[in-house]
């Protein structure tokens, strides 16, 4: 006999039927069922092979702890390898394929590793691929990994989209069985926001697998009718087919929801997963508790599995896993599958039960052995028989399933996984869940509760105590009557004596008694050793079946109680989620915002070539036809700005508003130089420290009006430097009277510089812009040809007569097109971030790329900045320390090569004449370089050990990354103009 | 000589020749709203809230214990700086050209912004008339509800085109269309 659907019964929708197939075979099943119910219905146990041994495997269980029955679903880039069967939604034209087989599943050469297996035990690699060490890395590695293993994934692009979201709700329920649906109901009727979530995607848990009655209806029924209550109380929200994984800070919890993996066309609108964070002001768990495997001899047989499965599969799916079934348990449940599979009229051969008696009832007409234990199993692509032994007496007992029963383990693993460890429990030879203290409390047979109806009481009864928490009242649910409940205890049994074959521990890991003696004698203890050296309770399924079974045998092999050996740790996530789903919308062009200036549309038009500078992208050179490089254009740009003009975007500076009658004051001590005799109207450059003396940033400032300041920034540091002011102004000077906001948004800047500047400006600002009227350093608001209020900045970066105006963004684009339109007789043209680098490095002007965060304002020549007679500013009393004042500290250089056609590179560190690159001759390195087309050769600035004393010198540049060494001459840094002439022209 | 200025709003490109009749779930963007960052000086925090809160056609938007956004579509900025002049105590810059405003509604909109910020949006938390500034869509934001089933948001102009595309997407499944309010 084999595996079958029963010609009726179950939950099943039988007048539905979708086609599937499994390693290219087609079969046939009905809409509700999982891949696993449909595969055993058409008589298809072999469903896997080992991680280690390529041993046979069918399914064992009925739900997400399924160790064996891992499959790839689905076909191309949306293959999905390691689904578990038994949670797979089937759906029309599903594609199965089994893993870790060849030539096939039924016909693995990998099985050879079951005759080895002698020598494969566990940490058998640690010992014997010790040498050579490289080979580890080149060759056993890959070789084990080729042999051993699960899935593989695809390289092809995921094609889905996914979405992370967040939600809130007063109560989080978690699992939709007996417990679950009550607390749910309780809580949702007295008005609380409640999120009701389950991995299934039929909510009612075990309530679909069992045959009690409930309510005078079946426990399944039951579960509908409440399902549908709960689904017209808005404020309750139901999320089948989600997967609560983790427990988080704050009570935040990490879900998953597997939005269209059961669609056979997923529409292109929708997720294919969403990632939820659900906030949760308290938490029940109702995950229910799983049902332990018994480790005897040949227990890894297909068609071994767990009572509780088989049960799930006759009465949920109508599905009967064999023609011949014969039960090992010791306890309770194993009575029930029989019981239920003698009323849907399938042939039960034996119960063996491993206690010596107990008050189960036994169906009519089947024979019990008590005191009896399954020693080892037959049959090789499926099991068809068992030797039972009883007192020393052996009997082969002819079977096509076996329903084995260990007792339950609450699955408790959410709530241990922020440090908190399970509670042994003698009582319950089970792991229970901590105390957490109220807002988060397990329910139901999470929380240790075995029948039906106490598990219905208790969901109800939890959520009355959340409720009262929560300052809520609840009226007391009518609980249903239950009928043909079953007595769920058991004796505990952990390990099987007398075993004629190998024990499975961990199915998933080929982890058998044998190897969890051998770590025990090799020293590795520790439960979590033991874990490590095994590899029990790792990989996909993290032990959810095998882990206490561990425990209790380790428990047994030392002779003390599982108390002592405890668990090991538990961690999100409970089980895997997709990268795709952690990812969300997180990906491609919407990986990271991107921030456009508003000038970003005047650069597209005039050609622009961007680059990522942080988020923005910056316009950074404009080429025109016939320049091939970059170079070429660069140097254009430069030149055209040197003897015209040039029009550049500075918009992405940060500019921050500042007011109040302590403004100055605050700038004062902000900045290290002075600002409390800035007159209104003009701007100043100033140079701000950190505490500890060194470099933080620098900037313009303008007086606007006497209490009324606007400030700008470097690009990369604007909002650090907001940061930094609100600091300062909330802790250390909250006497004073001043606000800030940032404005950065507001406006499009644009740096107007070259000998025509003024020219070009006058014909599209109103305002008397003379030499005499707006003089270097001027600041004032302007107005513009048509009216438009503008401010207008004359200060330089690039040594040119220059002018940074400022318009409201939204007129940005306009301003600049009228700016090219007025410039376009005179020579004018667009310049981008590498030109303005170059003119900046010619004029000798500092950047990030010299305020790095170890220079001072003396390290980079603008010592005489700081303004010591000041009683105090940020970073004077750490500046005058030894170490930053010391005479052999690197400080700003120019260099230029000694011969001109020698090409000097930022990064490359300097030399003395004729020394060797050593760490020890090192004497700084260059910190910018460019070609400077003014000059007709490369220049750079360096910072250079005491370097203002050896102007003239000749160094070595050596750059050890391209193997030069290029001879240079030490300058002053300013390349073009030391005198300032162009400023004030 | 005068010139002749045009003003473009950011979200042209990503509006323009989308336009089509709005679904129950629609985003709006206003085309000139007039948006001014209001600041109280150090003790004056409750009078300048209080006279804020007085002034017509603008609404308050809370940004910090001392900090606001005042917005109105139908002042214009000069009134709206008029009536900030006259209270004492405050200091204001416009934003008009810094900030995008677009307001969302629909019966899905709790469920899409909830893929945009992570605060609780719920009416027994955030009432009507609430704000705040949070994180929507990776950008910092100042989000009000503004009616049942109505919010409006406010995000820095450089940040418009990246926020607005991602908001586009989380409505994907909700049919949300977009157009200029005005």
């Amino acid at each position: 006999m084999t595996s079958y659907r029963l010609a009726s019964g179950g939950a099943a929708n039988r007048g539905r039927s979708l086609t599937f197939t499994f390693d290219g075979r087609t079969y046939k099943g009905f809409e509700g069922d999982t891949l696993a119910s449909a595969l055993l219905a058409n008589d298809q146990m072999l469903m896997a092979r080992s991680f280690k041994y390529h041993r046979p495997r069918g399914v064992v269980t009925a739900g997400s702890a399924e160790p064996n029955a891992l499959m790839t679903i689905g076909a191309g880039a949306r293959s999905e390898p390691n689904a578990r069967a038994t949670v797979v939604e089937l759906y029309d034209r599903l594609v199965a394929v089994s893993q870790n087989r060849w030539p096939s599943l039924k016909h693995d050469f990998g099985a050879l590793n079951n005759v080895l297996s002698p020598f494969l035990g566990a940490g058998f690699y640690y010992k014997t691929f010790m040498w050579p060490a490289l080979f580890w890395e080149k060759l056993y590695e890959p070789l084990i990994r080729r042999a051993a293993g699960l899935g593989k994934a695809v390289m092809q692009a995921d094609p889905d989209r996914y979405e992370k979201s967040w939600t809130h709700c007063d109560l989080l329920v978690i699992g939709a069985g007996p417990a679950g649906l009550t607390a749910a109901l309780a809580a949702g009727r007295a008005g609380a926001r409640v999120i009701l979530a389950d991995e299934g995607f039929r909510l009612g848990g075990s309530m679909l697998s069992e045959s009690a009655m409930v309510g005078g209806m079946p426990a399944c029924d039951f579960a509908t009718t409440t399902v549908e209550e709960l689904a017209t109380l808005p404020n309750v929200t139901l999320m089948p087919r989600t997967t609560v994984f983790g427990w988080y800070d704050d009570m935040v919890f990490g879900a998953v929801e597997r939005v269209q993996k059961h669609v056979a066309t997923p529409s292109p609108d929708l997720p294919m997963e969403r990632l939820w964070r659900i906030v949760a002001k308290r938490a029940i768990l109702a995950a229910g508790a799983e049902e332990r495997p018994l480790v005897f001899g040949g227990n890894d047989r297909p068609g071994v599995m767990t009572a509780g499965a088989i049960r799930t599969y006759l009465n949920r799916y109508g599905v009967a896993v064999g023609g011949k079934v014969a039960v090992f348990t010791n306890g309770g449940s194993g009575y029930r599958t029989a019981a239920d599979l003698v009323a849907r009229g399938v042939d039960v051969t034996a119960i063996i039960d491993a206690r010596p008696g107990s008050a189960d009832p036994v169906p009519q007409g089947i024979r019990v052995i008590r005191g009896g234990s399954v020693t080892d199993t037959r049959g090789w692509h499926r099991i068809d028989g068992l030797i039972a032994e009883r007192s020393g007496f052996e009997e082969v007992i002819a079977c096509d399933a076996l329903a084995m029963s260990g007792g339950w383990s609450p699955v408790v693993h959410l709530m241990c996984q922020r440090g908190a460890k399970p509670v042994w429990s003698d009582e319950k030879q089970a792991f229970m869940a901590p105390d957490l203290g109220g807002a988060f409390v397990a329910a139901g047979s999470a929380a240790g509760f075995d029948g039906l109806s106490d598990c219905l009481k208790d969901g109800a009864a939890k959520a009355h105590t959340v409720l009262e928490s929560l300052g809520r009242r609840a009226l007391p649910l009518a609980l249903p009557r239950v009928e043909g409940e079953y007595d769920a205890s058991f004796a505990p049994l952990w390990y099987v004596p007398g075993a004629k074959n190998k024990a499975f521990v961990d199915f998933q890991n080929d982890v058998h008694v044998g190897d969890l003696g051998l770590a025990q004698r090799e020293g590795f203890r520790h439960i979590e050793h033991t874990k490590r050296y095994t590899t029990a309770g790792m990989a996909t399924d993290q032990g959810k079946l095998g882990n206490i079974n561990t425990v209790g045998i380790v428990a047994g092999m030392r002779g003390v109680s599982p108390a002592e050996i405890g668990t090991t740790t538990f961690r999100p996530f409970y089980t895997p989620v997709s990268f795709g789903a952690l990812a969300g919308s997180a990906r491609a062009e919407h990986a990271a915002p991107v921030r456009t200036s508003p000038l970003a549309g005047w650069a597209r038009k005039n050609g622009a070539a961007f680059v990522e500078a942080g988020p923005w992208h910056r316009s950074a050179w404009f080429p025109r036809e016939g320049e091939k490089t970059w170079r070429e254009s660069v140097d254009r740009e430069v030149l055209n700005v040197r003897a015209n003009a040039g029009l550049c975007d500075v918009s992405t500076l940060g500019k921050i508003e500042i007011f109040g009658a302590g403004a100055a004051e605050f700038l004062d001590r902000i900045y290290c130089n002075g600002f409390l005799k800035l007159p209104v109207g003009k701007a100043r450059y100033g140079l701000m420290l950190r505490e500890d003396g060194i470099v933080f940033d620098d900037g313009t400032t303008s007086r606007l009006s006497e209490n009324h300041y606007v400030m700008t920034t470097t690009t990369a540091y604007a909002a650090e430097v907001l940061s930094h002011m609100e600091f300062a102004a909330q802790t250390f000077w909250p006497e004073l009277d001043v606000r800030f906001v940032s404005v950065t948004d507001q406006w499009a800047q644009m740096s107007l510089a070259g000998p025509k500047a003024r020219i070009i400006l006058g014909r599209v600002v109103q305002d008397d812009i003379s030499d005499a009227a707006f003089p270097f350093l001027a600041a004032k608001e302007v107005t513009l040809r048509g009216g438009l209020r503008a401010r207008l900045f004359r200060i330089s970066f690039s040594g040119e007569l220059a002018y940074e105006l400022a318009v409201p963004a939204g007129f940005g684009e306009a301003v600049a097109d009228a700016i090219m339109d007025a410039g376009h007789e005179d020579g004018i043209c667009a310049y981008g971030v590498e030109a303005l680098n170059v003119l900046r490095v010619e004029k000798g002007h500092v950047t990030h790329s010299e305020l790095e965060g170890r220079t001072t304002a003396d390290d980079v020549g603008l010592g005489r900045m700081m303004a010591m007679q000041k009683p105090d500013f940020i970073g004077k009393r750490l500046s005058t320390r030894f170490g930053l004042t010391a005479a052999d500290r690197l400080q700003l250089v120019g260099l230029k090569p000694v011969e001109a056609d020698k090409e000097i590179r930022a990064g490359a560190h300097l030399l003395k004449d004729q020394a060797k690159p050593s760490l020890a001759n090192d004497q700084g390195f260059v910190s910018s370089a460019c070609f400077s087309p003014t000059l007709g050769h490369f220049i750079a600035l360096a910072m250079l050990k005491s370097g203002r004393e050896r102007f003239g010198e000749k160094i070595i540049v050596w750059d050890g990354l391209r193997g030069t060494e290029v001879p240079a001459e030490v300058c002053p840094p300013v390349f073009v103009d030391p005198e300032n002439t162009k400023l004030h022209l | 000589m005068s010139i002749n200025l045009l003003h473009r709003h950011v979200l042209e490109d990503y509006i323009s020749g989308f336009e089509t009749d709005p679904n129950p779930n629609h985003v709006a963007v206003s085309r000139r709203p007039v948006i001014f960052s209001v600041l109280a000086h150090r003790g004056q925090e409750t009078a300048v809230a209080e006279a804020l809160g007085s002034a017509h056609g603008v609404v308050l938007r809370f940004c910090s214990p001392s900090e606001w956004l005042l917005v109105s579509r139908t002042a214009g900025p000069a009134t709206v700086a008029g009536i900030l002049s006259d209270i004492a105590g405050a200091s204001f810059a416009d934003q008009s050209d810094g900030r995008v405003l677009m307001t969302i509604s629909g019966p899905s909109v709790r469920n899409i912004l909830g893929k945009c910020v992570a605060v609780d949006l719920h009416p027994e938390v955030f009432a009507e008339d609430y704000s705040a500034n949070m994180l929507f869509c990776h950008v910092a934001a100042n989000v009000a509800r503004s009616g049942p089933d109505t919010f409006e948001i406010i995000v820095p102009r450089s940040l418009a085109g990246s926020a607005f595309e991602e908001l586009l997407e989380m409505g994907r499944e909700h049919a949300l269309t977009r157009g200029f309010s005005d």
